[in-house]
């Protein structure tokens, strides 16, 4: 009776090991230690047993009942954290699958980033349109009436719509700060407001040069205002594109619808301002022109210039994102071509 | 544009210690963009001048000679050379090694070491012209002729930089940053900044005050608008000579060749001052000079051997012949300086700005003067130009005899007047600056001030009086800049905040791109806004009511993009090279030549243009319901994503494109706002697009309906379990899943416990009849009043099988 206890033990002991899955182990379970299971059976024997070995074999057989559940859960535990139905040669290294594939395109980013900085400081978000006549984009804004910028070598002049009178004239755009003016005549001052857009010169392209680029103009016009005014605006462009806080100086430049101008140069972040092959050695990269709206824009955007003042900076989208990322043709961003578009997450 | 920093220094004493990086700065911050400072002597590094001792043959060549030479505090070297101009006592131009030397004049610098010459040592070499950049200053025409410095005061061992004079620093400055000033194309101009920022005298050029007794020297101005100032003066001794090599060497720092002494002059003056100058020789002009505009189809044959057909805008400078030069451009060859000229007649004159422009760019010929008349030079500035020509001329050619002067001078240039109020000056400036400063700066560049209590009367230089400053604005930049831009603390700027920025119309954009790539999975494109003729063709097939551009990138992109759609097409074509699916998306604006109207001024009419919204679904053509489903979830979804009114689709109008059964028109509301469609087998070829499936779709981004906030609405949460039922049945292949799902919703009458029919999966194929289809439905059934019994759920299916029975034709399977 005893070998037979010790023989079920080590056999219920094996067979419980050998489960490899919770259910089995269940089977395996109700086989040892169920109603009709070969242990309980062994209990059934007791009466057969001369009365003082019951007590005995009583205990042994408890003991053995004992041993078979604990390791019943002790293996279960085991079961539970190997998860049996998922093999051990489950490779981990494999790659994780990509949510959805798809991005805004690097210039948007760029320019929602600086819609936000924009917006927090209050600034509104303008969007004009493509066409504009000769009087928005050049009378308007001082151009002399001889400026090269209107030829048609410069600028894209529509067909049947280039000659006339300058408010017949059409063109693609070839600035934003012709929309900047019917901004201005369509809503009330003090303004404060960003306008991103694309606008067209007739170029011959190169890897530094495009017929069709983006740029992001910031024009605050207000009573009272210094063109210091323009420092905080343009930090505000640069720490939030660059993510820490650049060094800037604003020093003298001519276009002609600001007065002052200024060319706005930002320290160069490849060499930290101690002068590299980026920079030119001058340690300063040149980012965008800046300046005092010229009294005849006000005027052209119905302000007294002796009432009002303003700052403006132009920043040209692409040459930002080039620098951000050391993209190192222009060309790209109209290629339409997902090789380099799916870069940009 | 190049600077001499000792050309600079002859009109402000700069201080001999000045250091050059501040100074390059405070131009760069002030004035024009110094793009770089080069030390000249830098490329004469290790260049010294010898003296040869001794020329002894070379044992192994014929052509080499093994010189001896001395380099000066007793050291001496020996130099193997194939000069063929050496001999003992020369002084020549050693390269010692470590200098940097173009071998026979080309190619890159490479460094010179001690080495051996077919056997023998050479410590370095003796150069040529060409081999130290010094080919201008000492041109020969002799194959292995070396530069014969023995005319030079320079013992052995001095530097060649020292030697020549050539010391000096150059200044590169940005000719883009000065566009706008005339006055700086000079050393002159330059100076006078340089003057002002840093408090130090400029010095005047010597007068010349003509001989009331001179004859008039006949010169006949027809355009005086064209050419506002003519001044001709009349020389007579003169003769074509070197120059002195001093003067050469001026040219040749900043970039000019020497040629004569009459030339450079000429070409000395205008670096000078910026003011062109020409001269002519006065026996071959035709009796009189004549200022004019060209006939049409004239001929010129200009100094470069150029010849020109003129037209009626251009200027000439003719005599009673015909043109004898391209006024502000270029002279001609008949009359310029020949070596047989003793007579000159010096052009000093003004010209309008743009036509000069106008005639330097259609003769493809934009010379040094054509770029500083194309400035607008103010008209005064003729007489600093005579001026110095004349005392330049007297001393190179003393026995000169001045035999007629004029001076065509009909209306004199007015100097700019403006008054600025101080307190005006202060707000813009955010600062006070102390009128004895303000005083200070403006009259050391040349401004008179004065002032009258707020009032400040500011009288502009006649060099600063073509356009350049004319409004308060502009003094006040140069007050501002001549204290110094950085000067100034950057301001806060101050706000009001009376409410929130909401611009649904700049929000619901960015909410759709972003719904399209970050939940949709697409690609944002941008495209040109001009078309590829073939994608027109294929896309619109029609090029009606577009716009055309007068001067196109190229001749097939003339047209403006009325539609997204071809260019979207062609961004497709081109990425199926490397990808098979894919989804891109674009929004811009589109353009036709009508509707015109005017929402800015009364009088600039613009068409209308609209923001529109593009799309492409590439995929296979084994698949198209999945691709069609793909694409129309995108849209179907949109708007609850971004919140706005929600699109409907109707077949009412097949866009050209399309394929004839897979489109549908969108709709908002009644408006319809664009279209979803398969692009058709005929366009796609025409596309170049083979066995790929492309969906595409447009849509009029203005005509969306914004809601002014979320509008998401809250349920309860279901208190009793619901069902979800999948049921398949057989259709005729012609039913539409919206016939279906109608009938099936109408069983919601018969039984209450039926909430939605929902579409599953539709099957053709194997195992389902010709002219069938399968399609599995999903019903979803629940009650709100209790958990519902296996039979009831069961009941509720029964209905709803019967009525597709009864009504469509199911068949069960």
């Amino acid at each position: 009776m005893k070998e037979k206890l010790e023989i079920l033990l080590q056999e219920g002991k094996e067979k419980i090991l050998a489960a490899k899955t919770e259910t089995e182990l269940q089977e395996v379970k109700a086989s040892l230690l169920g109603k009709k299971g070969s242990v309980t059976e062994l209990m059934k024997e007791l009466p057969k047993l001369a009365p003082e070995d019951r007590r005995e074999f009583g205990q042994a057989v408890n003991k053995a009942k004992g041993e078979l559940s604990d390791l019943v859960d002790a293996h279960r535990e085991a079961l539970l954290l190997k998860s049996a139905e998922i093999p051990a040669d489950f490779d981990c290294t494999v790659p994780g699958i990509m949510p959805t594939g798809g991005a805004l395109h690097p210039i948007t980013q760029m320019c929602y980033d600086l819609n936000d900085a924009f917006r927090s400081m209050g600034f509104e978000i303008f969007q004009g349109d493509d066409i504009a006549s000769e009087m928005a984009a050049f009378d308007n804004l001082n151009f002399p009436p001889a400026h090269p910028a209107r030829e048609s070598m410069d600028t894209y002049w529509l067909k049947g719509h280039d000659q006339g009178e300058a408010n017949e004239k059409l063109c693609l755009r070839p600035h934003l700060t012709g929309e900047s003016v019917r901004y201005m005549r369509t809503h009330k001052p003090p303004y404060r407001f960003v306008y991103p857009g694309r606008v067209y010169r007739n170029e011959t392209t190169d890897a530094r040069h495009e017929r069709a680029f983006f740029q992001y103009e910031a024009l605050i016009v207000d009573k009272y205002l210094s063109f210091t005014a323009g420092k905080v605006m343009i930090k505000s462009i640069l720490s939030k594109v660059f993510g820490k806080d650049v060094p800037v100086r604003m020093r003298a430049g001519f276009f002609p619808f600001v007065e002052p101008g200024f060319e706005i140069d930002m320290g160069c972040l490849v060499c930290g301002g101690k002068g590299c092959s980026v920079c030119k050695n001058v340690g300063w990269i040149e980012i965008m022109p800046g300046g005092t709206p010229h009294p005849n824009v006000l005027r052209a955007a119905g302000l007294d210039p002796d009432e009002y003042t303003g700052f403006y900076v132009n920043i040209g989208l692409d040459r930002l994102v080039m620098m951000r990322y050391g993209v190192d043709d222009v060309r790209l961003f109209h290629s339409t071509d997902l090789r380099f578009l799916s870069q940009f997450r | 544009m190049k600077l001499s920093l000792n050309w600079i220094k002859e009109y402000v004493p700069l201080p001999e210690d000045m250091d050059l990086t501040r100074l390059a700065y405070d131009l760069t911050m002030s004035t024009v963009e110094v793009e770089g400072v080069e030390n000249l002597a830098d490329q004469f590094k290790n260049i010294d001048v010898g003296v040869i001792l001794d020329i002894q043959p070379h044992p192994n060549a014929d052509k080499l000679r093994v010189c001896s030479v001395d380099l000066g505090n007793g050291e001496v070297q020996q130099i193997v050379c194939g000069g063929s101009n050496l001999y003992v006592g020369e002084k020549v131009a050693v390269s010692r090694p470590g200098a940097m030397v173009r071998w026979h004049g080309e190619g890159e610098p490479v460094k010179i070491g001690i080495t051996k010459l077919r056997g023998v040592q050479s410590y370095g070499m003796i150069c040529a012209s060409s081999e130290i950049g010094l080919f201008d200053l000492f041109p020969f025409t002799e194959e292995a002729t070396i530069v014969d410095l023995s005319a030079f005061d320079a013992p052995a061992g001095t530097n060649v930089a020292d030697a020549l004079g050539l010391n000096d620093m150059i200044l590169e400055i940005d000719n883009k940053s000065m566009t706008n000033r005339p006055d700086l194309w000079g050393h002159y101009g330059i100076a006078r900044e340089l003057a002002a920022l840093y408090d130090l005298p400029l010095k005047k050029f010597e007068e010349f005050t003509p001989d009331e007794t001179l004859p008039v020297l006949p010169i006949e101005v027809l355009d005086t608008e064209r050419c506002p100032r003519f001044m001709g003066t009349k020389m007579e001794g003169l003769y074509v000579k070197e120059s002195p090599f001093k003067m050469q060497t001026m040219l040749w720092r900043v970039g000019l060749r020497p040629i004569n002494a009459l030339v450079d002059v000429t070409n000395y003056v205008m670096l000078a001052t910026g003011q062109p100058t020409h001269a002519y020789d006065a026996d071959i002009i035709a009796d009189h000079i004549i200022v004019r505009r060209a006939e049409a189809g004239e001929k010129l044959l200009l100094l470069n051997e150029k010849e020109l057909e003129l037209c009626e805008d251009d200027l000439v400078i003719a005599d009673t012949l015909g043109p004898v030069g391209l006024a502000g451009v270029m002279g001609g060859a008949k009359d310029s300086i020949l070596d047989s000229t003793t007579n000159v007649i010096l052009e000093i004159a003004n010209f309008q700005a743009p036509p000069i422009r106008r005639t330097a760019l259609r003769y493809d010929n934009r010379t040094e003067a054509a770029a500083r008349y194309e400035k607008a030079i103010d008209p005064e500035r003729t007489e600093q130009a005579l001026n110095l020509s004349i005392s330049m001329l007297r001393e190179l050619y003393p026995e000169m005899k001045v035999v007629a002067f004029s001076d065509t001078y009909p209306e004199k240039l007015k100097c700019a007047e403006i008054d600025v109020s101080l307190d005006w000056l202060e707000s813009r400036l955010g600062k006070r600056i102390p009128n004895e400063v303000i005083e200070a700066k403006m009259s050391s560049m040349g401004y008179t001030v004065t002032f009258d209590g707020d009032n400040m009367h500011v009288v502009v230089p006649t060099w600063r009086s073509t356009g350049d400053v004319s409004i308060k604005a502009d003094i006040m930049e140069e007050v501002a800049r001549m204290y110094g831009y950085e000067n100034f603390e950057a301001a806060p700027i101050t706000t009001s905040f009376d409410s929130a920025i909401n611009q649904l119309d700049v929000d619901i954009e960015r909410k759709v791109k972003e719904y399209l790539a970050f939940r949709c999975g697409m690609q944002e494109i941008f495209t040109y806004p001009w078309m590829t003729d073939e994608y027109v063709e294929a896309i619109l097939q029609s090029t009606e009511g577009l716009f055309e551009l007068v001067a196109p990138p190229s001749p097939n992109e003339r047209f403006i993009r009325s539609s997204l759609l071809p260019n979207m097409a062609k961004a497709v074509t081109l990425n199926l090279r490397y990808y098979k699916e894919f989804s891109l998306f674009e929004t811009a604006l589109t353009v036709k030549d009508e509707n015109y109207s005017a929402p800015y001024y009364e009088n600039e009419l613009l068409p209308l243009q609209r923001r529109n919204l593009a799309g492409a679904f590439v995929g296979s053509m084994d698949d198209v319901v999945t691709l069609f489903r793909q694409a129309k979830g995108v849209l179907e979804n949109m708007s609850r994503f971004t919140h706005m009114e929600g699109f409907t689709f109707k077949k009412e109008e097949k866009p050209v494109w399309a394929d004839d059964v897979v489109w549908l028109n969108v709709f908002v509301g009644e408006e319809k706002i664009g279209n979803l469609a398969l692009l058709s087998k005929k366009s796609a070829m025409a596309c170049g697009i083979k066995n790929s499936a492309v969906m595409m779709f447009e849509l009029d981004i203005d005509s969306f309906k914004p809601f002014t906030s979320r509008t998401n609405e809250f349920e309860h949460l279901a208190e009793y379990p619901v069902t979800e039922y999948d049921i398949s049945l057989l259709f005729d292949s012609t039913i539409s899943w919206a016939e279906i799902q109608k009938t099936a919703l109408g069983c919601k009458g018969q039984n209450a416990n039926l909430q939605d029919v929902t579409f599953f999966e539709e099957y053709k194929g194997k195992h389902v009849p010709e002219g069938k289809k399968s399609v599995t439905m999903r019903l979803i059934i629940g009650s709100k009043e209790k958990t519902l019994k296996t039979d009831e759920i069961e009941a509720c299916v029964a209905v709803v099988v019967k009525k597709l029975t009864k009504k469509l034709n199911a068949e069960t399977r």
